[in-house]
């Protein structure tokens, strides 16, 4: 199998009510496992907001997985919403329950592939690197013009090249007035819905808002399931917000080596917050210091993390705390430890994002700085 | 914190180089009389009735249900007829999220997987001519199955027959939404909550109803392995006993009308053993943990369907012997009731053709076979046995360490189930990948050209003469009425009372599904997964 020099990137998406996603889950993992970078925006998704994502993330190949019988009505809608914005050089592939029948009416409308609950893994994984080849990333140098005209598809091919080692060829990307906010926690404390709910906050302020969320790459196989976004999505896509998963690339700390200069050419671009979710690595995460102007750590109730409050690291860092997930027993008492541990001095708040409650002084709280 | 999943049987032997021959030495320490019982007495092992199917055979209970409520009820009426002893419904899509058939997310979906019911009205036309005090029905549906358990207490009504007559099933069992089928609407807990107010409702009112069918099927169709279907499904089944206890009911009150889902895979002494070890596991909970007095309480009761996730759209006429040894698994292993699937079910619903010769299926197992005139016919197997305690004890081993986790609940927040799940399924696809597991018609004996059998088409004319029939609704109902339910219904959701009073009074207001799910999600607020992997 050849390797290009870095990993595939592939947007992995289910459209529709169909909550079927063994095949997508099970394919995710593998292609993970495979040395390529998956972007998977999880269930109950609309072809406009895929093709959105597609957009902003620049990935190689767009693959669909449906079982729901619905493909002559989803397919077409697809590929009308590529052609709408402009990236009708991202190649887009089906799975599923897919009669043979409908095949080469499907491929004919435009698809690259599509594959049958008979098709190998492996089968699957060669013809993607076979795409992904054949899509080439734009030199930084070949979309300045578009990036100085506020086209996001340039913002987002000028991220590929700087994670793919592009330099930026002396080019400097101007420099803006963007609020830089690292958001941290230990997994499942529920980062990504987190930000989802605070980026949609400080839309409705009428702010310019860019997340860009970091998730762990395998050190050998180069690959990543970067699954953040699926949190941050809803139906319908803001096109004011700029979302983009980047692979930690082994960085340490969690950290992308590229978040440095791609946060720079976020901040160009003139967006006013930028939101950094990075893995909880927990105590040891403290790089992300360096690249944030402030730090927010999340917590959830009974998390066992009591224990790291007197602890040095994380929690010396952080500006302020938010108790997520407050809808869940404990919250109560984990609010009480950890006022006793870090003091009054430091904003701590309640939040629950199931039941949409306490985001908003948050929200009020990253509007106001400076 | 990240918790490695128990390797299990499968994993750690891989496919044997050599068939194991079992014998004495394998059943060391083993007593029949702790570890099998009589048929009809603890640990129920060999079955819960002293003379199985000798006594009554099982239900054949084939799911059916699609296009518009007259479609499925015509399909209810021609399975009556040719000797179906209960009825099983399928719901469309929509329906199954909560959402009404004019709602935007459910363009191309009514009627499309199952029978589209926004409203009492609907409910009403799916029964017409069919005597609620006669038959048995069960209901598959979840998020929103408290709403239609009140529409079917209203159906009833209207034929004069009260709740305590009425005999059936609401599969109700939330929790494996969150595991696998993905069916959910509200958080987990108030999810949770929601069921045992209709565990509390049917104690207290109908006592022949079975409340909860706690279901192991889409767990093992997402990809767990035999040993985590069984082990998650009594998990559940602990979950939902313990959030009854603790809302002040009786476990004898309400255990006996839990019953069991379990899928037929095709391992097929696997599947056996499954099912053996499921009712000595549960006997063992129920009397020991629980401390539940009757024996009644004790009994694991299931219903079993053929795993779907085994059949191939390729040469779909193989799928038949499929589920006919699926369903010879099924009846040894001593089920109560079998569903077994029509062959075309990967390229659509069931044709009528398919679904009589699934239901075919059973009706030569039970009257041509002879298997029904033995009890546990393998009890005793050296092989059987040895696998029958090897599944409980994997079972039991992965049910500690949901306990070690603070239980169901809490696992679930870590998002425990769903990464166990994913991973069973990427090893099985990679054993199908390498050529260690081989299908049929799919990795070997392979054929190229058409399928030729004849399948079912739904036509769009069933959405739009029901989003029609629901736009007139909402035009004609009493408005004030309306609005009143369902203030009464947020009401009672806010106080945390008991809600199947205010879904029944909204149910009779013409509220229709998707406005009944809308005043709870106010409340109870809406879920967004937990964590994926």
């Amino acid at each position: 199998m050849s390797k290009t020099k870095y990993p595939p990137r592939v947007l992995l998406a289910k459209i529709g009510l169909d909550g079927h996603d063994r095949g997508v889950k099970v394919l995710a993992r593998s292609f993970r496992d495979a040395g390529i970078e998956v972007i998977y925006t999880g269930l109950w998704q609309t072809c406009e907001a895929t093709m959105h994502a597609a957009l902003q993330e620049d990935v190689d190949v767009v693959g669909v997985s449906l079982l729901s019988a619905a493909h002559m009505t989803v397919m077409p809608e697809m590929l009308r919403y590529r052609k709408e914005m402009g990236i009708e050089h991202i190649p887009v592939v089906l799975g599923g329950i897919v009669p043979e029948a409908d095949h080469p009416k499907l491929l004919e409308m435009g698809l690259a592939a599509v594959f049958n609950p008979g098709s190998s893994v492996d089968s699957i994984i060669v013809k993607l690197r076979e795409l992904a080849a054949g899509h080439a990333s734009a030199r930084i140098g070949d979309v300045r013009t578009g990036y100085e005209q506020g086209d996001m598809r340039a913002l987002a091919k000028i991220i590929t090249a700087i994670q793919r080692g592009d330099a930026l060829d002396g080019w400097d990307p101007p420099t803006g007035n963007a609020r830089v906010i690292g958001i941290t926690g230990a997994p499942g404390v529920g980062k990504s819905s987190f930000i989802g709910r605070l980026a949609k906050r400080l839309r409705l302020r009428d702010r310019r808002v860019a997340v860009l969320a970091i998730d762990p790459s395998s050190p050998i196989t180069g690959g990543a399931l970067l699954g953040d976004r699926l949190r941050m999505m809803s139906g319908e896509p803001d096109y004011g917000l700029f979302i983009r998963s980047l692979s930690s690339g082994g960085g340490a700390g969690g950290l992308s080596p590229a978040a440095p200069a791609v946060l720079k050419v976020l901040d160009g671009f003139g967006f006013d917050f930028i939101l950094v979710e990075t893995v909880g690595a927990g105590q040891g995460d403290v790089s992300v210091r360096e690249l944030v102007d402030h730090t927010l750590l999340l917590l959830m109730p009974d998390s066992g993390d009591s224990v790291q409050f007197s602890k040095a690291g994380i929690v010396e860092i952080a500006n302020a705390f938010v108790i997520n997930k407050c809808d869940l027993p404990g919250a109560d008492s984990t609010h009480a430890q950890l006022l006793s541990s870090v003091g009054e001095d430091r904003p701590i708040w309640k939040a629950s994002t199931i039941r949409d409650e306490g985001i908003d002084a948050v929200a009020d709280w990253v509007a106001a700085l400076q | 914190m990240s918790v490695q999943p128990y390797e299990g049987r499968k994993a750690k032997s891989g496919t044997p180089k050599e068939p194991p021959c079992a014998g004495p030495d394998d059943l060391n320490g083993f007593d029949p009389v702790l570890a099998l019982g009589d048929p009809g007495s603890f640990p129920f092992t060999r079955g819960i009735h002293r003379t199985m199917y000798g006594g009554r055979l099982w239900t054949m209970r084939q799911f059916a249900g699609f296009g518009s409520a007259d479609d499925t009820n015509q399909r209810f009426k021609y399975l009556l007829s040719h000797g179906q002893t209960g009825l099983s419904t399928a719901f469309d899509l929509p329906t199954l999220m909560g959402r009404d058939s004019d709602d935007p997310l459910s363009l191309g979906e009514v009627g499309r997987c199952g029978v589209a019911i926004s409203s009492l009205a609907d409910m009403r036309r799916l029964f017409v001519g069919i005597n609620l005090a006669e038959v048995s029905t069960s209901m598959t549906i979840n998020a929103p199955a408290a709403i239609l358990l009140a529409f079917y207490i209203c159906v009833a009504e209207e034929q004069g027959v009260s709740p305590d007559k009425l005999r059936g099933t609401l599969q109700n069992d939330i929790l494996k939404e969150f595991h696998a089928q993905n069916e959910y609407v509200f958080p987990p807990r108030p999810s949770v909550n929601l069921v045992i107010d209709t565990i509390e409702y049917c104690t207290h009112h109908m006592p022949q109803w079975n409340t909860v069918s706690i279901s192991g099927y889409h767990i093992r169709e997402a990809g767990a392995t035999a040993a985590q279907e069984l082990a998650f499904t009594l998990a559940d089944g602990v979950c939902y006993t313990k959030k009854s206890i603790e809302r002040g009911l009786d476990v004898d009150a309400f255990a006996q009308r839990l019953s069991f889902f379990f899928d037929v895979h095709n391992d097929f002494f696997e599947e056996i053993a499954k099912l053996r070890a499921s009712r000595r596991i549960w006997s063992k909970l129920m009397r020991d943990r629980f401390h539940a007095q009757q024996e009644r309480s004790w009994m694991l009761r299931m219903h079993c369907q053929t795993a779907g996730v085994t059949l191939t759209e390729q040469q779909p006429m193989n799928n038949l012997i499929r589920v006919a040894y699926q369903a010879l698994a099924a009846v040894l292993g001593g089920t109560q009731s079998l569903h077994t699937n029509s062959m075309d079910e990967t390229l659509a619903l069931p044709s009528e053709l398919a679904a009589k010769l699934a239901l075919r299926t059973q009706q030569i197992l039970a009257h041509e076979t002879h298997v029904t005139q033995a009890v546990d016919p393998l009890g005793g197997s050296y092989f059987v046995e040895k696998m029958t305690n090897e599944i409980e004890e994997e079972a039991w081993a992965i049910l500690d360490e949901i306990d070690a986790m603070g239980g169901v609940l809490a696992a679930v927040d870590r998002g425990y189930f769903r990464r166990c799940i994913t991973e069973s399924a990427q090893a099985e696809q990679r054993r199908i990948d390498q050529g260690e597991q081989k299908v049929v018609g799919v990795t070997d004996f392979v054929e190229k050209g058409p399928v030729d059998i004849p399948i079912l088409q739904i036509t769009q004319e069933t959405e739009d003469v029901q989003v029609a029939g629901l736009k007139e609704l909402k035009r004609t109902r009493d408005a004030g009425r309306h609005a009143a339910a369902l203030d009464r219904l947020r009401e009672d959701a806010r106080k945390g009372v008991n809600v199947m009073p205010a879904l029944i009074d909204a149910a009779k207001a013409d509220a229709t599904v998707g406005e009944m799910m809308d005043t709870m999600k106010g409340v109870f607020g809406a879920y967004d997964g937990g964590p994926e992997w």
